[in-house]
């Protein structure tokens, strides 16, 4: 079984911590209160609904009673009547609270559902640098099915039974107390019986899953690597592996068959005691003619009744505490701390729209770990409307440089100003409202391309306008749609789409946003130079006389700007033109003499050498 | 179509025949032990109405004890043969379908997406499995009760049978109807799911974006209307479900209604006892379980036959570098061609695609030579070298390892020849000794450390001294789940796992791109003093990796452009490799540069 083992830990980790129940309750029940009604609505129907289902034995006791015997026989047809009526009620009770309870179930779930969305849109970047996707993606959708499961199928079907168990038990002790005490001396048994199964059963339950995640990881994990597994003859080892994964894993789900296997035949057994008393005490008790017959014939019914409700409980139970551990996840997920996202003075967070785009950046010290420092202590200003190249070796800080002024992470030390005023003072989401971002890798999403530039949102007339022009330049008037052609459909991250296009199609997203300062993070970085210079002549149109800052791995990119920073190890190295800096002759000067050969030649231009025989 | 569909049903069926025999067996006692207890009672009231009958009373109560105790018993064992055989056949299953997976080749997992085929080993598997345990039950039972229960009725009362059992004719309409519409709406549900999940995995993972433009709340809104799609949806199928049960419900309670009115006639007729009433009523209630499990053994077995479709188009799935019928390389290749490899008029196209990635490639490579091929992203360079362990078929020109075409060679044993590092690190969720063990025939890891073998590779590749400062050494586990190493640490030990299997050919594919150049010179170092040991062929896109080879390859658009040693090549001084040297260079000024700090 060692094979297994490894697989096991995380699933274990997750089992362990579940300690907040009383106050997840309680939060479960916040989300009901505005559908109350219809839980009212739905638990008078259950009320209703168990009441017609328990009066019918009653009422075939009254009918042998009063009804089964010469001369009555009028009685008959308006016995049975009521019983079509009450038949016709439990069942119209049953159709309508299943419903409500489905819509119920329904709102919640997409009210949770938005809720834990909406939550993770506020994270900061920082915790999803920690959390890997696949993960959350299963708190949206698994778990938070778990939950609709366990409110239809747990929570009120354990109402419903219990209130048919106690309802019967009612009736039953109503009708003849001594006949009920006789008939109901195996119950708590009965119930000993389930509660003890049911422990069992979770224990089972819960080593099934943890087995059968242990399996999905293995297969995982092979899928993944099949092509090492093939490249080193290791099908058979693994595949016996996976036979001892499969085999752990079936075991468990016998175990579970076993129990069940032991649990229902005492329940028929404790139910037969219990039916051989009915038969045994009030027979005996008819024929002396202490009893009437009714009453017999009704507990008959309701004893036999009595049983499935048990075991639906039982049953119903463990989907419940799964459910449980489910909406313990999903809160924990909801009380994850949000992006800090209220201006320190609300009222200067006014203004944003109209910036200039006058940045400062005063003393900034910035390090993702607390230990590295990223930015140690960058000083610069850029002057509404200049064009600003950022060079720089990898890791030397330019990418940061963006997180910050998108305040995707905060600086320690020092600040940054925008037209005069501390980043911080602005409206996290109307600051990056204004700014209009390019990046290498342009994410995109699947959808046509007017949903892409929106990201979700319908184009209003005014973005439009400043996209359509742009796209028409550079050669794809066609994208947005027109009336003979539906807009350009994208496949998931863009997959139908050449790198240029990608490009072409995430600078029309910025430029959408009429941004009123323009970040291009190595933009280009990946497209041919035919598109590049086309981009580049669309964005001068789209951005001219907006601050814009250009950060490139290629120096031909930033060979244009009014002023080049040079960035290295989180400082300031160098600043000036591009003639300025070769002049000086330090990072940036060498920068350029190790990149212009491949910039000012294709490797097209050379002509191909003959393929000399070997050894020559 | 169907019948096909169903061949994995058939087969699960034939192989567990003999305890599914007894399950079924054993089912079939209780359900023949259903129909006395009704008649118990019936006796039981007749009794009870003719007075002073306490002997026969409980003998009575004696009975139905004995009946309920032999069903009890009945009942352990069907679950215990019927279900456990059904999760026997779903572990086969499995295990054939992962045997199946293991032999399928590269192109088909660039095909297919790794969650689609979890589904298929769990999801898919576990339908069937349904169809064959909690399908085969409520089929029986179904089965049974309805050749059992109107029987005894027909005994007892001809008459009352009738009226009782017309609603009944209604049922397989109300079944039918239902499981079409179940089914339309259960797809509309699956599909409204996957999209949630599809659209919640694209916007958490280009958050940033998200972010970067404010569009968190139109994001919220399109997740908004595709909930609420799901929720109709949802609600769909739940107006379908909620209805389905209290119908067949209430056209059994009509059942009850006609027994109390035409029943009740007869007993005060005295057509029929008492007894025999109360019967009836037992027998009406009994069939409403036959009627609900006839829809739901339907519906398990229409799940499995969708199931058992995609399952079967798994396993006709074929490898497309199939082993040859009689395979060339269990003949010992003779001494002087281990290592030899030879391309002629070599051609390639992935499989599916039309864009040739190599063209008409000719090379004789000596045993032991060492061989590095240069060239950009996309010039053919990984594509050659997959070739040579049949990732991909060779179909156009021919592939020579030790004189024997690749296609004759059977796939295992050509890729014992050869070992393979490419550009993606994968290691497994084993202990560093394990893995490194990988290839080694036949490897059993010595209490005292690992084996020999992998101890020498790990030294060869400059790998050892890391493992050794990981926390539990050689026993350090490793994977997704397992410690942490840099990615430079992670290639030299997949470099070290294709060494210690002791490969005729050592292919590797950029296979040092991670590595600092101090560390590659290291590794470099170690492999030139292995010289002649096995040929060596490398690709890389960093020229201190290829220096030192017996030849250097140029290969542009999938040609060879440039053959020569470095000294050679060097002379071109309009070829690539001299071009790409001279930039190389410059990288290296660069990087003393920017080590020195940035001063000049």
């Amino acid at each position: 079984m060692s094979a297994i083992d490894h697989y096991l830990d995380v699933e274990e980790r997750e089992n362990r911590n579940s300690g907040q129940g009383l106050r997840s309750w309680f939060r479960l029940l916040g989300l009901i209160t505005d559908q109350r009604g219809t839980f009212a609505a739905g638990a008078g129907l259950i009320l209703l609904g168990s009441a017609a289902l328990l009066a019918q034995p009653w009422l075939l006791g009254r009918a042998v009673d009063i009804a089964l015997r010469p001369g009555k026989g009028e009685l008959l047809g308006q016995l049975a009547l009521a019983l079509f009526a009450l038949n016709a009620i439990r069942v119209a009770a049953l159709m309508a609270q299943t419903y409500l309870f489905e819509i119920l179930g329904q709102r919640v779930m997409q009210r949770l559902r938005i809720q834990l969305f909406s939550h993770l849109q506020t994270l900061p970047v920082r915790t999803f640098d920690k959390n890997p996707v696949g993960r959350l993606v299963t708190r949206v959708t698994n778990d938070v099915s778990a939950l609709s499961e366990m409110f239809s199928a747990g929570f009120i079907s354990i109402i419903d039974n219990l209130l048919r168990v106690l309802g019967t038990v009612l009736l039953l002790v109503w009708l003849d107390w001594r006949f009920a005490l006789v008939a109901l001396a195996p119950f708590p048994l009965l119930v000993l019986l389930s509660i003890h199964f049911t422990g069992r059963l979770r224990i089972c339950y819960r080593e099934a899953r943890a087995k059968l995640s242990a399996l999905n990881a293995f297969l995982a994990e092979n899928i993944l690597g099949m092509r090492v597994v093939q490249l080193f003859n290791r099908e058979p080892l693994h595949l016996e592996r996976f036979h001892q994964v499969n085999e752990s894993y079936t075991s468990a789900t016998i175990r579970t068959v076993r129990t069940y296997a032991y649990f229902q035949p005492s329940i028929t057994w404790v139910s037969g005691v219990s039916m051989a008393l009915v038969i045994g005490y009030g027979g005996v008790q008819v024929s002396e003619g202490r009893m009437t017959l009714g009453i017999l014939v009704s507990f008959f019914a309701l004893v036999q009744a009595l049983f499935q409700p048990i075991r639906e409980i039982a049953d119903k139970w463990n989907i419940f505490l799964a459910g449980m551990a489910s909406v313990e996840r999903i809160f924990s997920i909801l009380d994850w701390p949000r992006e800090v996202d209220v201006p320190a003075v609300p009222e200067r967070a006014s203004g944003i729209a109209s910036v200039k785009g006058h940045i400062r950046f005063e003393d900034v010290w910035f390090a993702y770990d607390e230990e590295r420092w990223v930015l140690q202590g960058l000083n610069f200003e850029i002057q509404p409307g200049e064009k600003i190249g950022v060079v720089g070796h990898t890791g030397a800080g330019k990418t940061t440089l963006i997180q910050l002024l998108l305040r995707f992470h905060e600086p320690q030390r020092g600040r940054i100003l925008l037209d005069g005023r501390d980043l911080r003072d602005y409206d996290k989401r109307s600051l990056r409202a204004t700014i209009g971002l390019i990046q290498q890798d342009a994410f995109l999403f699947s959808g046509d391309a007017e949903e892409n530039l929106g990201l979700g949102r319908t184009l209003d007339a005014e973005s439009r306008a400043r996209v359509e022009p742009a796209l028409k330049k550079l050669g794809y008037p066609h994208w947005l749609g027109t009336a003979e052609q539906p807009a350009l459909e994208l496949l998931e991250r863009g997959s139908n789409l050449s790198m240029g296009e990608r490009q072409v199609l995430a600078f029309a997203r910025a430029a959408s946003i009429g941004p009123r300062l323009w970040i291009l993070d190595e933009a280009t970085a990946n497209i041919d130079p035919e598109t590049e210079r086309a981009l580049g002549q669309v964005l001068e149109a789209s951005s001219g006389g907006f601050t814009s800052i250009f950060i490139a791995h290629r120096l031909a990119t930033v060979r244009e700007a009014n002023r080049i920073f040079v960035l290295h190890r989180g400082k300031l190295a160098e600043e000036g033109t591009h003639e300025q800096l070769l002049q000086v002759n330090g990072l940036y000067a060498r920068l350029w003499r190790f990149q212009e050969p491949v910039d000012s030649s294709e490797a097209k231009e050379f002509s191909p050498a003959p393929v000399r025989p070997p050894g020559a | 179509m169907k019948g096909q569909n169903t061949r994995l049903l058939r087969a699960a069926l034939k192989k567990y025949r003999k305890p599914m025999a007894i399950g079924l067996a054993t089912l079939t006692l209780v359900d023949l032990l259903e129909v006395v207890p009704p008649l118990l009672l019936k006796d039981a009231v007749d009794a009870a109405v003719a007075g002073s009958a306490t002997r026969a009373l409980l003998r009575l109560a004696g009975l139905y004890l004995l009946v309920a105790f032999v069903q009890g018993l009945c009942r352990y064992a069907w679950r215990m043969y019927l279900i456990r055989s059904s999760m026997w056949a779903g572990r086969d299953l499995r295990n054939r379908l992962v045997d199946h997976l293991f032999g399928l080749s590269a192109h088909f997992y660039d095909r297919k997406r790794i969650g689609d085929l979890m589904s298929h080993a769990t999801s898919d598997v576990e339908a069937i499995r349904m169809a064959l345990g909690p399908g085969l039950l409520t089929f029986g039972d179904a089965v049974l009760y309805l050749l059992t229960v109107p029987v005894a009725m027909y005994v007892l009362s001809p008459r009352l049978t009738l009226f009782a059992m017309a609603p009944l004719l209604l049922i397989p309409f109300f079944v039918h109807w239902n499981q079409r519409k179940v089914h339309e709406r259960f797809e509309a549900l699956q599909e409204s799911q996957s999209r949630i999940s599809a659209v919640t995995q694209e916007n958490l993972g280009g958050i940033r974006v998200v972010k970067a433009f404010a569009r968190e709340d139109a994001q919220i809104q399109k997740f908004a209307a595709l909930g609420e799609v799901h929720v109709q949806t949802s609600l769909s199928l739940a107006r379908v479900q909620a209805t389905f049960g209290p119908t067949l419900d209430f056209t059994m309670s009509l059942g009850l209604v006609a027994l109390l009115y035409f029943g009740g006639k007869d007993v005060i007729g005295s057509v029929v006892t008492l007894g025999t009433f109360v019967a009836f009523q037992r027998y009406i209630e009994k069939m409403v379980w036959p009627m609900t499990a006839l829809g739901m053994s339907v519906t398990y077995y229409q799940r499995a036959l969708a199931s058992s479709g995609r399952i079967l188009e798994l396993l006709e799935e074929r490898t497309n570098v199939p082993d040859p019928v009689v395979p060339a390389a269990p003949v010992a290749p003779r001494a002087a061609a281990r290592g030899k490899v030879e391309f002629r008029n070599l051609s390639f196209q992935f499989p599916g695609s039309d864009k040739k990635v190599l063209r008409n490639l000719n090379l004789v490579i000596e045993p032991g030579e060492k061989v590095a091929f240069l060239g950009a992203v996309g010039a053919g360079k990984s594509a050659l070298l997959s070739l040579l362990v049949r990732l991909y078929p060779v179909e156009r020109g021919m592939l020579f390892v030790d004189d024997i075409d690749v296609n004759d060679w059977s796939v295992k044993a050509l890729r014992d020849q050869v070992g393979y590092v490419g550009q993606e690190v994968f290691l497994f969720s084993d202990t560093v000794a394990e893995n490194l063990g990988y290839g080694v025939k036949n490897l059993v890891l010595p209490e005292s450390g690992p084996h020999p073998l992998v101890q020498e590779a790990a030294q060869w590749a400059a790998v050892h001294d890391d493992v050794l400062g990981l926390s539990e050494g050689w026993g350090t586990r490793l994977g997704e789940r397992g410690v942490n190493l840099s990615g430079g640490q992670k290639q030299r030990l997949t470099i070290a796992r294709a060494l210690a299997r002791q490969p005729s050919i050592l292919v590797l594919d950029d296979a040092l791109s991670s590595v600092d150049v101090q560390t590659e010179e290291r590794i470099l170092q170690s492999l030139r003093s292995r010289n002649g040991r096995n040929t060596e062929l490398v690709a890389a896109h960093r020229l201190s990796t290829v220096r030192d080879a017996d030849r250097i390859i140029t290969l542009v658009d999938g040609e060879f452009r440039q053959i020569g040693t470095h000294a050679e090549l060097m002379k071109d001084r309009r070829g690539e490799y001299r071009r790409f040297h001279e930039q190389e260079q410059r990288r290296e000024e660069l990087e003393t540069f920017i080590q020195d700090g940035g001063r000049p």
